[in-house]
């Protein structure tokens, strides 16, 4: 009866648009592109699989001979100077771009590229893309998809004949078989990159290593990476502005922070401390990232980040704040889509978010709410000391290049890749991220800003393809660009590297889902819904089930390819 | 059929519909028109339905779209159906799903009848038109605007938590208490579709011939006796037919709707048969099992729509189709 | 007009229906077009018109309390907004702001002709198909019948699930043709069922001697099914041209072109984009995109049709048409 009202085909496909809020925060990381300098070290190398269900990894020697050499870019030097690991910053733009490019990348050629897209789509015939296709000298054929269902459709369109010829692919959407179809559609870009080959595509050769290393699929050189910073992602913000007013103390502890939330909760006047905390959570207790790097090596043996006492006192620590009724109901109630709003009117005063949220909501609230001031707390370890960082992915983002694609026509792919991987403070950037000075942006003291038409035309696509080094470089906000860069640099100085860190691994088909219970499970214990007990429960499931397995299967992986720490 | 008080035909044969004469010929020559009014429908339902449920063949193979394709996809015989039977989390699912479905047959099913009969009483005309309108209303809402809806007004942080707040009582959390959820999400489904399920029962009233309720009161029925007796037949044919459907629907709840608060009230609760398949074989690309869970719903669903047509027909209805 | 007549009249008309209540039934007169109450009816009472009242007034309210914070909510400011902590239930300040930012640059408006297009042929289609079907199927002990309904009935229970229906759309060539928004759902058997009960229960007396008196069934069909339909027949067009104002899949799956989406495209796209991951909101908030208030916006937008469409179907559910139908 419910279902009966319209036609039923049309009802029963409708799917949820935004099923998973960890999407959020991984997409949220990996837009941020940044860079480390130079690969982690390489050991002993073996084979590597090729796209079946086994799975696998590439390193060693083998990784070494399909890596591109790295050039550094020259364009401009940066203001906040990375270190600890940060991410460079730049706090205005430099008084002359220069150019990176010389003459037209492209030969006239027409491609079609599939990738998402957040936002109602720009015209498909704009001056936007006219313009930077007529500096790339060929043209690209949008096939823009929705990023929140991207992953719906990418299934199917890769099982079809119908293959764009650049395709996009996020980390979080090859769950399942996509990473072995990847191996299956898709060129071998080793032939034209690797080595010093690169060195005819020097935007391209100024993309960190690590971030290449992370773009080897089936043993081959295949993606064409968008770099992601090493920290950050999840951020634990706060507001400042209203801590002073109130005179609230930034919490150095686990303990302080669970005092002041229930300080700062007065329900009756709509306020409550914070949003869900898991993400930090888990940082400030130590766990080990995501998988596939959810491994830790203890007295020579493997453990996962499931069986680790971090986890669970994670969990109780946030248990107790949804206890003590200081998160906010509606992201009890799992809205964690809607943190921002809540933050943003004051409704919740702590939550952590994207990174990219330090700018976005900064520039958002200037002109609604000029007190607004948006900050992050440094993480603190268990007991008040220092944390343990663990490093992210240095990529998480790839485009692909089309198998049936020519020889000419992948070296064209790479040219007009060259061109749009053009780093910060050059002419190339400029024109891809605010399109034709004078009709898509006006400068503004010193720094772009948008026109209408700029608005409406020049949206996030090309950066899908590829992108450069990453930065912090908001010169409208120079602010945000020094308190980012400080923060990056001090909690830097607690960063280590996961034990498999910079390895594209394909775990084994059969294991694929067997983290999938946890996700749910953590929710419900921090809810109340479940206990400890019932994780340690669901835990010896999980050995049972593959899990022991999985681990013979890693340590045997560690073993041939060695740790990427 | 009940011809008599849905309509009044001014001839009336007493014959009823008889089975053909003649052989199976004479029958296919008779009907060849009515026959090939069906193929339209018949044939695009083949191309875009039957034609794709070859893959359903996965169900029993280890699929691999990008790899191996659906032809050479190596054959894993029931692997699939007992990895699907053996997961406690199947049947936790389809118990939840068979909780809901139950809830919205007595809470919901009811209510579009009642609303239909109570604007069927209307005298004015106009009256009736706004209402109706009103009714139709929340349909045109998506799920996602009607949860925010819902947790604006009974969540938490929502309005009538705050009223309650604000007079220095306690506040209540009703969109994350688990087991209120089925309660809920059957409410949330009364407030959208009930009134656009009106239509249908409004279409069945409006072919009553008013003269039938003169009649009647002539002969001295009461306001709930015409009812009874005039009203409630016209609409037994419709009821009866959304009942059979509805049940053979069994195992399919609102999926957009229920998705978007599993996280409020964890699995446990909210888990139903669509959504646990959507989870342990899209979401981790495992389209063997996904195939498999398909194929055990639609079996289940179909044995389910056969039975319910033979208790209708039992009880002197029409059903899906005549018996 | 005596009882006896009215007897007789009923009991002729409702052969077969022993267990129906074997009402009388009156002979056929001018539809009544219900100026007020009729003569025959009793007075009401007023305990049971004051309930009644009460049961509408709260059905309503239920539905326009949480309608007005919506609409509220899209003509309130950022700041409005952001001190109510989201949904604003006291308007302070009126502005029009949202509903410009949607309807400017002319995508929304490309975007709503395409899908009254969509519907419009989308409907006539559907009817035209589904209406043939349902009657085709509807004589009682007709030739193949029952396979035919087995062909239907699995249909609803089993489907193959995205990547098969995606290949064979694109393989026979819908990849971004606004067929796609329309032939592979055209069919909603649910539909046709209805319409086959109808037809069924409408006067299966006139059809028989219609049949007897030699009438083709596609005569029988026009002159005398279609005419006594008529409530059914909106209903179902209602149902179908709903389903294709509101679908987004289809055009999500198969139309890669954005200049050939429909409203509901553009309209989920503008309402998703609070939840664009977070790591978007650089752009976003560069963008100036507006928040709540859009939202809100494109649901009011989404109500229009209703608005429009509704008085033109609303005629068809009418007390009592049918009668007046036999008789014309």
């Amino acid at each position: 009866m419910p279902n009966s009202q319209a036609p039923d085909s049309v009802s029963a496909q409708s799917r949820p648009h935004h099923p998973h809020s960890r999407r959020t925060f991984l997409a949220s990381t990996a837009v941020a592109a940044a860079a480390v300098a130079g690969g982690g070290p390489l050991l002993t190398g073996c084979g590597a699989a090729e796209s079946t269900g086994r799975g696998g990894t590439t390193s060693g020697k083998d990784l070494k001979k399909l890596l591109p050499t790295y050039v550094a870019s020259k364009a401009s030097e940066p203001d906040i100077p990375g270190r600890n690991g940060s991410s460079p910053g730049f706090t205005r733009v430099p008084e002359e771009l220069t150019a990176s490019v010389s003459g037209k990348p492209g030969k006239g050629g027409t491609y079609t590229a599939y990738t998402p897209l957040w936002g109602t789509p720009p015209p498909k015939d704009s001056a936007y893309y006219r313009a930077v296709d007529e500096a790339l000298g060929a043209r690209i054929q949008w096939r823009t998809q929705d990023g929140n269902t991207y992953g719906e459709k990418l299934g199917a369109v890769l099982a079809s004949d119908d293959v764009a010829d650049i395709v996009c692919v996020p980390q979080w959407e090859m769950a399942g078989r996509i990473h072995g179809a990847i191996s299956a559609k898709f060129a071998d870009l080793g032939p034209y990159l690797s080595g010093d080959k690169v060195k005819k595509y020097p935007n391209l050769a100024a993309i960190p290593t690590e971030a290449w290393q992370m773009s080897v699929f089936g043993g081959r050189l295949r993606g064409l990476p968008m770099p992601a910073r090493p920290l950050g992602g999840v951020v634990p913000f706060y507001r400042q502005d209203v801590f002073e007013k109130e005179g609230y103390e930034v919490p150095k502890s686990p303990d302080a922070f669970l005092a002041l939330a229930k300080e700062i909760t007065r329900p009756k006047s709509r306020v409550w401390a914070c949003e869900d905390m898991w993400w930090s959570a888990q940082i400030i207790f130590g766990c080990p990232p995501e998988k596939p790097y959810y491994w830790l090596e203890r007295d020579g043996k493997l453990v996962n980040k499931f069986e680790t006492d971090a986890y669970l006192e994670a969990l109780e620590w946030t248990r107790k704040l949804f206890a003590a009724k200081v998160v906010h109901p509606d992201a009890v109630a799992g809205k964690a889509n809607d943190a921002a709003v809540r933050f943003t009117s004051g409704q919740s005063l702590m939550m952590n978010d994207g990174d990219a949220k330090w700018y976005g909501l900064t520039a958002e609230q200037k002109d609604v709410n000029p007190e607004f001031v948006i900050q992050a707390m440094d993480f603190f370890g268990p007991d008040g000391g220092d944390p343990v960082i663990y490093q992210g992915a240095p990529a998480s983002i790839w485009s692909f290049l089309n198998k049936k694609l020519s020889k000419a026509q992948i070296e064209e792919c790479l040219a007009i890749a060259d061109f749009i991987a053009a780093p910060y403070g050059t002419r190339e950037q400029r024109l891809v991220d605010y399109g034709v000075e004078g009709e898509h942006h006006t400068i503004r003291d010193g720094a772009p800003v948008k026109t209408e038409l700029g608005v409406k035309e020049v949206v996030d696509t090309y950066r899908f393809i590829v992108s450069a080094e990453a930065t912090v470089s908001y010169p409208d906000h120079p602010q945000v660009v020094k308190d980012y860069c400080g923060w990056m640099q001090r909690m830097g100085a607690h960063m280590r590297k996961p034990l498999f860190f910079g390895m594209q691994i394909q775990e084994p088909n059969r294991y694929a889902s067997l983290a999938t219970p946890f996700e749910d499970l953590a929710k419900d214990v921090v809810r109340g819904r479940k206990s400890l007990r019932d994780v340690q429960n669901a835990v010896s499931d999980w050995r049972k089930g593959g899990g022991d397995k999985l681990r013979d299967w890693y340590a045997e992986l560690l073993e041939k390819n060695g740790s990427g720490v | 059929m009940r011809p008599g008080t849905a309509s009044a035909p001014e001839r009336a044969p007493a014959a009823p519909p008889a089975p053909a004469p003649g052989g199976r010929w004479h029958r296919l020559r008779r009907d060849r028109s009515l026959l090939l009014m069906a193929l339209p429908a018949v044939g695009l339902l083949v191309l875009f339905v039957y034609v794709p449920l070859i893959w359903i063949t996965v169900a029993f193979k280890d699929y691999d779209p990008y790899v191996s394709g659906l032809w050479s996809s190596p054959w894993t015989g029931l692997e699939n159906i007992t990895l699907l039977l053996e997961d406690s989390r199947f049947w936790d699912a389809g118990a939840n799903t068979l909780a809901i479905t139950f809830l919205q047959l007595v809470l919901f099913f009811p209510v579009p009848i009642a609303l239909a009969l109570l604007l069927n009483s209307l005298l004015s005309e106009r009256l009736r038109g706004v209402v109706q309108s009103v009714l139709y209303l929340p349909h045109f809402f998506s799920w996602v605007l009607v949860i925010t809806v819902f947790q604006q007004m009974l969540g938490g942080a929502g309005l009538l938590s705050q009223l309650l707040r604000a007079r220095g009582y306690e506040g209540f959390d009703l969109m994350t208490d688990p087991g209120a959820f089925k309660f809920l999400v059957t409410a949330q489904m009364v407030w959208k579709d009930a009134g656009w399920g009106v239509i249908v029962f409004l279409a069945a009233l409006s072919s009553v011939n008013q003269d039938l309720y003169e009649a009647a009161a002539a002969d001295g029925a009461g306001r709930w006796r015409r009812m009874w007796h005039i009203t409630l037949p016209a609409l037994r044919p419709v009821i009866a037919l959304l009942l059979v459907l509805r049940v053979g629907d069994s195992l399919t709840v609102g999926f957009e709707q229920i998705l978007l608060q599993r996280d409020a009230v964890g699995p446990g609760a909210s888990e139903v048969f669509d959504t646990y398949v959507w989870w342990v074989g899209l979401a981790s690309g495992d389209y063997g099992v996904a195939a498999a869970g398909g194929l055990v719903k639609g079996l289940f669903s179909l044995v389910l729509v056969l039975l319910a047509n033979k208790v209708a027909h039992l009880l002197g209805e029409q059903g899906v189709y005549r018996k | 007009m005596s009882v006896t007549d009215l007897r007789r009249t009923g009991k002729a008309a409702a052969p077969g229906t022993a267990d129906g209540p074997g009402l009388p039934a009156a002979p056929p007169r001018q539809p009544r077009r219900n100026p007020g109450r009729p003569v025959w009816e009793e007075d009401p009472s007023p305990v049971g018109q004051g309930l009644k009242g009460l049961t509408l007034l709260g059905v309503c309210l239920a539905i326009l309390g949480p309608l007005w914070v919506v609409i509220v909510t899209s003509l309130s400011d950022r700041r409005t907004i952001t001190e109510a902590g989201g949904l604003v239930v006291i308007p302070r300040t009126v502005t029009f702001q949202a509903y410009e930012e949607l309807l400017s640059g002319g995508t929304v408006t490309r975007a709503a002709i395409v899908s009254l297009l969509v519907t419009l042929v989308g409907t006539v289609l559907s009817m035209t198909v589904s209406v043939l079907c349902a009657y085709g199927l509807s004589r009682p002990g007709s030739f193949a019948h029952r396979p035919i309904l087995m062909v239907l009935l699995i249909t609803m229970f089993f489907s193959a699930g995205l990547i098969p229906t995606y290949l064979l759309v694109t393989g026979i060539g819908l990849q971004d043709s606004y067929w796609a928004m329309i032939l592979p759902s055209a069919i909603s058997v649910f539909n046709i069922l209805v319409l086959r009960a109808f037809f069924m229960s409408t006067a299966p007396e006139l059809i028989d001697s219609a049949r007897i008196d030699g009438a083709g069934e596609w005569r029988i069909l026009l002159r005398i099914v279609m005419p006594l339909s008529k409530a059914v027949i909106a209903v179902i067009s209602l149902f179908y041209a709903v389903g294709y104002w509101s679908q987004w899949f289809n055009a999500m799956i198969y139309l890669n072109d954005a200049e050939k989406w429909p409203l509901q495209m553009i309209l989920r796209q503008l309402v998703i984009k609070q939840q664009a991951p977070q790591g978007m909101s650089q752009m976003i908030a560069t963008q100036q995109v507006p928040g709540l208030a859009v939202q809100m916006a494109v649901m009011v937008l989404a109500l229009i049709p209703v608005v429009i469409v509704y008085p033109f179907v609303q005629k068809h559910f009418t007390k009592g048409m049918l009668t007046g139908a036999i008789k014309g």
